[in-house]
């Protein structure tokens, strides 16, 4: 069924694969997914506190964002931007659109997840004296954090699969260089289903550690 | 000088006139429970004075300062609160954080208070309620009267010059309420000054050495402990006694 050479181009193949894979693909879903989570914090916390005007900002970014493509908020960027004077690498410019997506997205998880926090413990710190900000710090984040955990981990595994998109503003990844494997032995099928296999991969691990993460993050004796 | 004083508090909700103008004198010592049927203001009173809620206007004299309800600044609210304990009829402990660290996030992250000395003064508070062997045990662990306990150990532990109690065993079943109010029974024997919005007639006539008796967001009447319950003069407070069997 598989001839022997297919057999020597998947074996010789997987290598090269998987180094664009833990090479530029996990680094940039990795960046962009850290650093959105922190974007979204504080969009979430501008339209929790109710921020005059900052508010009605991040409301205008997170309709922006989620009402365009990601392909086409990559297209803008790396055509617009030099427009702007602003000239960087595909990969970091990569890492901005990814940020400022996926930051619209859990900006959203984050907000439903504080606004999900009782009120009284809001209240509760205040009445021990704590100021706004050390109630957030301590309180009412940490609790947020554990709630969104499973949908931010949930949009992480979500962009190892999308970061395939940044291919198109010449971000060499590993689905990029799997079509140039592909491309030089016109053998085509079989490298995408190992390409797929290596996603798979990734996702499965993402999970695994996703579980550790929610039992580190403690769930207050809830459930054991 | 009263250690608390509040005139002529007012608050709408919406349309709802749900305060109309209550005074209220509170001294140093003082035990005072606020007794009355639903809906009637008692807890939108307790929470005015804590700020939970801002009032539309009246007057707070704390500690010998007078502050404007209607006007009042966020540094003035916590230079009171600092002073001040609040203890919650859902015991809103914070679920992320231990006992121990319930009681000391007060000290410490609202203090500045040493980690080692926020510790020592917790605690001593978690024994006076008799929850020191669960401080490193997480609310969710708790009854609700271990939770109430551990609630009445954080307001204890900054040293408050008064703790509002707002309906602190309305949650609780006849077992566990005698568990909270036993502790609370031991905070006035040793002087605590307390407001107690509560629905226990037995702790309001044992307990407390002033009852204030609310009905559609006034007073109706407020005496000394003995005299209110055994020679009610209002029409109104003798019915809800009447009703409420005591």
């Amino acid at each position: 069924m598989l001839e022997q050479s297919t057999i020597e181009l998947l074996v010789s193949s997987f290598p090269k694969i998987l180094e664009y894979g833990l090479k530029v693909t996990l680094p940039l879903a990795t960046i962009a997914f850290i650093l959105s989570t922190i974007l979204s914090v504080f969009v979430a916390m501008v339209q929790y506190a109710n921020v005059p005007v900052l508010r009605q900002f991040c409301r205008f970014y997170i309709w922006i964002i989620r009402g365009t493509p990601l392909l086409v908020q990559l297209m803008v960027a790396f055509y617009g931007l030099p427009l702007l004077g602003i000239h960087s690498n595909p990969f970091l410019m990569a890492v901005i659109v990814f940020t400022i997506n996926e930051g619209a997205y859990s900006a959203e998880t984050m907000r439903a997840a504080m606004e999900a926090v009782s009120a009284g413990q809001m209240e509760a710190g205040y009445c021990v004296g704590m100021g706004y900000m050390q109630i957030m710090w301590h309180i009412i984040l940490p609790q947020a954090f554990r709630t969104a955990f499973p949908s931010l981990f949930n949009s992480l595994i979500s962009m190892v699969k999308d970061t395939s998109l940044a291919s198109s503003i010449t971000v060499v990844e590993m689905f990029t260089r799997t079509k140039q494997i592909a491309g030089q032995s016109y053998n085509y099928l079989p490298l995408y289903l190992e390409v797929a296999l290596v996603y798979l991969i990734f996702c499965t691990v993402l999970t695994y550690i996703q579980g550790r993460g929610e039992m580190l993050l403690g769930s207050y004796g809830i459930r054991k | 000088m009263s250690l608390l004083e509040v005139k002529n508090i007012h608050k709408t909700f919406g349309t709802t006139q749900v305060l109309r103008g209550i005074d209220l004198k509170i001294e140093k010592g003082d035990v005072v429970s606020i007794l009355g049927p639903s809906g009637s203001g008692k807890t939108t009173l307790l929470r005015c004075i804590n700020f939970l809620e801002k009032a539309d206007n009246g007057e707070l004299i704390f500690d010998g300062k007078s502050y404007d309800l209607s006007k009042i600044s966020k540094a003035e609210i916590s230079g009171i609160r600092n002073n001040t304990g609040f203890v919650f009829q859902n015991y809103n402990l914070f679920a992320n954080k231990t006992v121990l660290q319930n009681v000391t996030l007060g000290l410490t992250a609202a203090r500045h208070i040493p980690h080692k000395e926020a510790d020592m003064k917790a605690y001593e508070v978690l024994s006076r309620v008799g929850m020191k062997d669960h401080a490193s045990a997480y609310p969710s662990q708790l009854s609700g009267g271990q939770q109430q306990r551990v609630a009445i150990a954080r307001a204890l532990a900054t040293n408050p010059k008064i703790i509002y109690f707002d309906e602190p065993t309305s949650a609780l079943d006849p077992q566990l309420t005698a568990e909270v109010l036993e502790v609370m029974r031991g905070l006035a024997e040793d002087g605590m000054t307390m407001i107690v919005v509560t629905h226990e007639i037995g702790f309001a006539k044992d307990v407390s050495s002033k009852v204030v008796f609310m009905a559609d967001g006034g007073i109706i009447e407020e005496g000394n402990s003995n005299e209110f319950f055994d020679n009610p003069k209002q029409p109104r407070t003798r019915e809800f006694l009447r009703l409420t069997n005591s």
